[in-house]
């Protein structure tokens, strides 16, 4: 009995906490469930309209269409151009709200915030709504998808950056601060030698990201591979879905070889 | 002294070939951000030139239609559920392709490589795109977004997981092994103890992008708020949009502050 | 000359860093500061190129009184007072070259030096200083390829790059190994002795301060317990000085009689 006296208030509690997180996981897969049994058509999709739908349309993803290899290519070199410019853009906006975010360079927690606070904000937007956006602003091209990737990246990057340089050694600035240099040679010769391997790595890696993201702004209207897709859908051309899934496939595992030998060379 | 017209004096802070490979690094990134700018049009001077558009555009997305709200709530609940459907079964069916594709737990060469190449090829496939295949399978509405958003996740979680599975110290299961427990037994009690925590903070993690993914896959007629926005955006009923981007942006951050805070407890 | 009169330093926090402190050092002098760990020897060091700011008292640094500096004064003060790190604190990712250079950054328009545009001078006195710690066969290693011993001898021509009048060492050798801790206190000796640079260095070793300095300064509790020149020294002394019995951590061994 008293070797059982400590640990009990400790279960009781445990015991209360399990059972409460039990009945609200319950209570979210019923409601869910429920919610997707009235949604779900399972006559429609069990029927033999869908048996169709497999036998007509998985033949011809395997048999892709090798004669649009021009057209896809092209776009698909376009997908590319708007992830570079938009993460190069993201690569170089990021540095500045990254710093003002590092608690160990702005000493100011409230601006610290508003920092992190607005990166959150923009992180919040998937790139897509963020191109609807810009489509609407700056009409259907590719300048859209670059305003698009060049926000959504910065969200991202200036997060990363920032963690770097809260991880600075701060003992070199306080070696260059006694020898005197001012505050932009330290910034120069303390932290950025630092920081800036990491910042191109995750600008890289940031770099594959946006291909995938850019290769289906085009749904959109942003310009890219994507506008393929939308015509190829639309006319059930799955020849052609195929191949430009084949390209992006390709083109991405391409980029995401290349970027990670990069990676691995630069820190 | 003797010779002193010969006498070393360093000219640069780096040795020459560290300087070369800078230059035509710079050179080259600069080069391909000047081409690929230009054929898109998104040359640093565009984003002055289209300043107007944007401000004129977001005056055109004020104030928010706040009585379109009520319309939001049933498409808005059905992305959640779509996101904690797939999130689940992509949880449960990740677990045996995780050990599939941990190199300590799969000692077979091939088969292991064999696993890796098609999860490769997955997770380079952006969920958009996976949505608008299904969509052409099974038709348009919630399941083809729900099987989207499994495939997707199972492409990200077994990569997390599969990494944390090969860090894990293999002592324990040696010793299990030893004392002549099967494969099953094994993975229960000397891997599931070590992976657990990680794996249900992967899998919110993953809620968390689904609950992103899920938004925008409504644009290909896959379910979810996404088919709103785009009914809006075509009615360029601007207020509107501009309410739904606000709703998911409170739902998102919220969604990510609960989830942070879980991950948190469970680390 | 260094001026310490009626120095205390007040953190924050109530605890007292410095206790009325009143010393006087002068040119060329090589004193070496002993106490225990957070007997305020590091303090003492930081007062005088005002890492730390002394509440109390007047600082005095040629004349001047360095508590009343800031901006550009302050690194005016800090051009002629160089310091020395127990962790080197060398940018790792740097070349050897680039960190001694780093000592010009002081005397170097900022615009200059961040484009790297050195004059002939300049590249000459770091390569020079690097050959005086005998590593100038590593001007273009990054720094954390080398040693411990080796980047403490990069951060040594690092400050004499600087050309001061002064060089502070928060203890030089605390991270290093007794035969690499001799040959870092020889160059420091040697340079105090060939250019008249005043040297001022925390040390916890009790055979190390016997050998090289001039005049030893004891502390305890940001207190001067002790002040006198090492030839009055005695094992006694620093057992007043430290409070208790002397053991065998308080001694560096190695290297001492080797010559």
């Amino acid at each position: 009995m008293t070797n059982q006296i400590p640990p009990k208030p400790k279960k009781q509690s445990t015991f209360v906490k399990r059972m409460l997180i039990a009945i609200v996981l319950i209570a979210i897969y019923t409601w869910t469930i429920a919610s997707a049994q009235a949604r779900i058509d399972w006559g429609k999709i069990f029927s033999i309209r869908t048996v169709e739908n497999f036998d007509r349309i998985i033949p011809k993803f395997f048999d892709p269409a090798f004669a649009e290899t021009g057209t896809i290519m092209e776009k698909m070199i376009e997908t590319i151009f708007i992830a570079y410019t938009g993460s190069l853009a993201a690569a170089v906006i990021a540095v500045p709200i990254a710093f003002l975010c590092a608690s160990n360079i702005v000493r100011n927690k409230f601006l610290n915030n508003v920092g992190l606070w607005i990166l959150g904000a923009v992180r919040a937007f998937p790139e897509i709504i963020l191109a609807i956006i810009f489509v609407a602003a700056v009409g259907p091209n590719p300048f859209a998808g670059v305003l698009a990737i060049a926000i959504g990246s910065t969200g991202m990057l200036g997060k990363l950056y920032s963690e770097v340089i809260e991880g600075i050694d701060m003992h070199v600035v306080e070696a260059l601060e006694a020898s005197g240099a001012n505050k932009t040679q330290i910034f120069f010769y303390g932290i950025m030698p630092q920081v800036l391997p990491e910042f191109l790595s995750y600008a890289i890696y940031r770099f594959e990201i946006d291909v995938r993201a850019s290769s289906v702004l085009g749904i959109v209207g942003a310009g890219g591979i994507g506008t393929l897709i939308t015509f190829a859908y639309l006319n059930r051309n799955w020849e052609e879905v195929g191949m430009i899934l084949l390209a992006i496939i390709v083109v991405v595992t391409i980029i995401d070889q290349i970027s990670g030998y990069i990676r691995r060379r630069l820190v | 002294m003797t010779n002193n017209s010969r006498k070393f004096i360093p000219t640069s802070l780096y040795p020459a070939k560290t300087k070369r490979i800078i230059t035509v690094s710079l050179i080259f990134v600069i080069g391909f951000y000047l081409v690929s700018s230009i054929t898109t049009e998104s040359f640093i001077i565009n984003f002055i030139l289209k300043a107007s558009n944007i401000t004129d555009l977001i005056a055109r997305f004020f104030p928010p239609d706040w009585g379109y709200v009520s319309n939001v709530w049933g498409k808005l609940f059905e992305t959640i559920h779509m996101a904690i459907i797939a999130t689940t079964i992509a949880t449960l069916v990740s677990i045996p392709f995780t050990l599939l594709t941990a190199q300590n737990i799969t000692t077979n060469k091939v088969l292991y490589n064999f696993m890796r190449f098609l999860l490769n090829i997955i997770r380079t496939i952006p969920d958009i795109i996976l949505a608008v295949v299904f969509v052409g399978l099974f038709g348009i509405g919630m399941f083809s977004g729900i099987i989207a958003l499994i495939i997707f996740s199972i492409g990200i979680l077994v990569k997390l997981m599969s990494e944390i599975i090969e860090a894990i110290d293999m002592n324990p299961s040696e010793a299990i092994k030893a004392s002549g427990g099967n494969t099953i037994q094994t993975i229960w009690y000397a891997v599931v103890p070590q992976v657990l925590p990680q794996f249900i903070s992967f899998s919110l993690y993953v809620f968390e992008i689904n609950i992103r993914a899920s938004v925008v896959l409504g644009l290909v007629g896959a379910g979810g708020i996404g088919q709103l926005i785009n009914k809006e955006i075509n009615f360029l009923n601007y207020p509107a949009v501009s309410t739904i981007v606000l709703i998911i942006f409170a739902v998102v951050v919220v969604i990510d502050y609960i989830s942070g805070k879980l991950r948190e407890g469970i680390l | 000359m260094i001026e310490f009169k009626n120095l205390s330093l007040t953190y924050p926090n109530g605890t007292k860093g410095l206790k009325n402190i009143n010393i006087k050092i002068n040119e060329g002098e090589f004193v070496v500061i002993v106490g225990l760990s957070g007997a305020g020897k590091s303090t003492f060091i930081r007062s005088i190129n005002r890492l730390v700011t002394p509440t109390e008292g007047d600082l005095l640094v040629d004349g001047e009184n360095i508590l009343k500096h800031n901006g550009k004064s302050l690194r005016e003060l800090r051009k002629k007072v160089g310091m020395i790190f127990q962790n080197y604190n060398l940018v790792k990712r740097s070349t050897v070259l680039k960190n001694v250079i780093s000592g010009r950054l002081g005397y170097t328009g900022t615009l200059k030096s961040i484009l790297n545009m050195y004059s002939k001078e300049d590249m000459n006195m770091a390569y020079e200083n690097l050959k005086r710690v005998n590593i100038e066969e590593k001007l273009y290693s990054r720094a954390d390829e080398l040693s411990g011993g080796q980047q403490q001898r990069v951060s040594i021509a690092r400050v004499l790059t600087q050309k001061p009048n002064v060089i502070l060492a928060d203890e030089p050798v605390a991270s290093l190994d007794p035969p690499t801790s001799h040959q870092v206190m020889t160059y420091l000796r040697q340079i105090n002795k060939e250019d008249k640079i005043t040297t001022i260095v925390n040390l916890h070793f009790i055979d190390m301060a016997m050998e090289y300095a001039d005049r030893i300064i004891g502390m305890r509790a940001g207190e001067v317990v002790y002040d006198g020149p090492v030839s009055e020294v005695t094992e006694k002394t620093f057992e007043e000085i430290y409070g208790r019995s002397i053991r065998e951590e308080d001694m560096r061994g190695g290297a001492a009689d080797d010559e």
